[in-house]
């Protein structure tokens, strides 16, 4: 799999986020020369909540409580579990949801989509993206998903993505965008994971994404 | 239908892959024929659930329907068989004798049609006029020998270079290179051995691992990387290393140089078991197919300007030391170890806006001169497109 970057978009202090900013955002894109557009993206990431079968006992204490799934716009065909306190990743069948569904041992507690435009710039794909809370599709976040296409190492990939960043960051800088966007930071290794970058890489940034994003909306709210 | 002459064996290549084109265009039209006959029959079904008054006008479409989709069916079985004897579907017919150095299209597994295995600047013509043909073939030449040899134009540099310059007498033939046997040529006592080239080149290089392939044996396995990659799986497949090849270094044709993570770069060798590179190309690790060989292009903007960089250099690396061209053109290769890492040597950054392809690309120009004392050649420098100089 490629590797991939994912940022978020850090208002400023005492902004609030509106669609606005992400249509500015896809403008800051298709400033670029070069840029095409390539239709649209989108992934669900669903936080599920452990239900204990017999309520009056204690729940056992080495079951996680809670549980991120998430379905990824490249993988239709999967589901990927994330549990960040045991720091594991499960990746399933896309059929596992309906399990889940059935078995009733973890409850779907809130959904949020991600939805947006996609572009291809050369070597790189761009996903820009609206992060919205699912019942009221209220307007969380804005994410960016970087795709850096002819390589799948993430050591030799570093450089590269960080000069991609920088650019981005000075463009957006440069048109005057209410604040940043913040590059999602993951020590892979604690996961057990390695060099090569795979959709369990993604799904553990979602997760750190999200978490960002709630804390940073919550907070200027 | 109308009825369509038998391509015989008698017809010229070009003209049985246009039938080929042909027939593989009517079968898409049947197909889009019976999607649309099996709508209409759907909807003649629901509309004479909903509103049974009409379900005898229902009934007699769907039978009209049915008569039209048989035909259908059978018209497409029998432009299948046509397909399928001419070799399209199969891909049988890639070693044809007299087939021109054309290749009947190819009906990939996900659909794709591939209609021209043949050199990308004659992409399009195959179907044309043997005239057409050569005239364009010309063309692409004096372009490529506009672009390669710039110092031809001007001919003070061709007088006083002419003792040195020497054109090998086996320039990459483009039109009608095939699969040859394999001739058990001797190197010549002058030259190094390929053996020990490639000893040398991976001392000096420890962080790329070398193979080497008899050429039919990298077909398959250019085929049987792309099914690895689809598999995503963590780890690559294991690298044949040096020591462990058969010793048949008479038959080598293709040589794989791989940087973990940054490049898979193939060779060939021309004849096969020489020292004398023939063509080069490089690739992402994780690109896996038939399409993976040293006349082939990677799908990705910066492998393929590395590959037309490196075309210039083996083509100078042939011309000013033909006997040393490969160690020259393996080094070469070797220093792109670095080619994400290692910023621009005039811009000092790694990615640079190119403006006149509008891509973001790192430095893939790599200086290739060679010193008048070549020893210790380290090929250190690499430029941005825009960034280096002309004759560079």
């Amino acid at each position: 799999m490629t590797v991939k970057w994912l940022m978020h978009f850090q208002p400023n202090q005492g902004t609030t986020l509106t669609s606005q900013v992400m249509a500015e955002a896809c403008a800051v894109a298709e400033s670029f020369p070069g840029v095409s557009r390539d239709g649209r993206w989108r992934s669900a990431m669903t936080f599920y909540r452990a239900v204990p079968r017999d309520q009056s006992l204690p729940a056992p204490s080495d079951l996680p409580r809670d549980l991120i799934g998430i379905s990824l716009h490249d993988l239709p065909n999967e589901y990927l579990f994330v549990m960040r306190s045991q720091r594991l990743i499960l990746r399933a069948h896309s059929s596992v949801q309906t399990v889940m569904d059935k078995l009733q041992s973890y409850k779907g507690r809130f959904f949020i989509n991600f939805e947006g435009l996609q572009y291809k710039w050369g070597d790189f794909k761009l996903r820009i993206g609206k992060c919205l809370y699912n019942p009221n599709e209220a307007l969380r976040g804005i994410v960016m998903e970087v795709e850096y296409l002819p390589l799948s190492s993430m050591d030799k990939s570093q450089r590269v993505m960080e000069e991609f960043y920088e650019i981005w960051r000075e463009a957006v800088a440069s048109k005057l965008l209410a604040g940043q966007f913040i590059n999602t930071e993951v020590n892979f290794v604690e996961y057990g994971l390695g060099d090569s970058y795979t959709p369990q890489h993604t799904a553990v940034l979602y997760g750190m994404c999200v978490v960002q994003v709630i804390a940073s909306s919550n907070k200027n709210q | 239908m109308e009825p369509q002459q038998q391509a015989g064996s008698g017809d010229a290549p070009p003209k049985q892959v246009a039938q080929a084109m042909d027939r593989l265009g009517r079968a898409a039209r049947l197909i889009a024929e019976i999607r649309l006959g099996a709508d209409r029959i759907l909807e003649a079904l629901l509309v004479s659930n909903e509103n049974p008054r009409l379900s005898e006008k229902a009934a007699e479409l769907t039978l009209g329907e049915e008569d039209a989709m048989r035909r259908h069916f059978l018209d497409l079985r029998t432009v299948g068989k046509q397909l399928e004897d001419s070799g399209v579907l199969s891909g049988a017919l890639r070693s044809r004798g007299n087939s021109w150095g054309l290749h009947m299209p190819l009906v990939c597994p996900d659909g794709a049609v591939v209609a021209y295995a043949w050199k990308r600047q004659l992409a399009g013509q195959a179907g044309a006029s043997a005239v057409d043909r050569a005239r364009l073939a010309l063309k692409a030449f004096s372009d490529q020998k506009r672009r390669i040899f710039p110092q031809l134009e001007d001919d003070q540099l061709n007088r006083s270079n002419n003792d040195t310059i020497k054109f090998p007498p086996t320039k990459r033939p483009r039109l009608s290179h095939r699969p040859t046997q394999s001739p058990n040529i001797d190197s010549t006592e002058q030259k190094p051995m390929l053996a020990d080239i490639l000893k040398s080149i991976q001392t000096e290089a420890p962080g790329v691992t070398i193979s080497t392939y008899q050429r039919l044996e990298w077909s398959k396995r250019a085929e049987s990387l792309a099914s690895t990659m689809n598999d995503s799986s963590l780890e690559q497949p294991k690298e044949q290393i040096l020591s462990n090849l058969s010793a048949s270094f008479n038959e080598v044709a293709v040589i794989e140089l791989v940087a973990s993570g940054v490049f898979r770069v193939l060779v060939s060798l021309h004849p096969a078991g020489s020292t004398d590179p023939d063509a080069v190309a490089f690739f992402s690790p994780n690109e896996g197919g038939s399409y993976l060989h040293s006349r082939g292009m990677s799908v990705h903007h910066v492998f393929k300007h590395v590959t037309e960089y490196a075309d210039k250099a083996l083509q100078y690396f042939q011309s000013s030391d033909p006997n040393k061209a490969l160690s020259h053109l393996l080094s070469w290769i070797c220093s792109h170890q670095s080619l994400f890492t290692k910023n621009c040597s005039k811009c000092s950054k790694l990615l640079a806006m190119d403006k006149s392809l509008a891509l973001l690309l790192p430095p893939v120009h790599r200086p290739y001169l060679l010193n008048s004392k070549d020893h210790d050649q380290d090929f250190a420098t690499a430029y941005h497109i825009g960034c280096s100089s002309y004759d560079v």
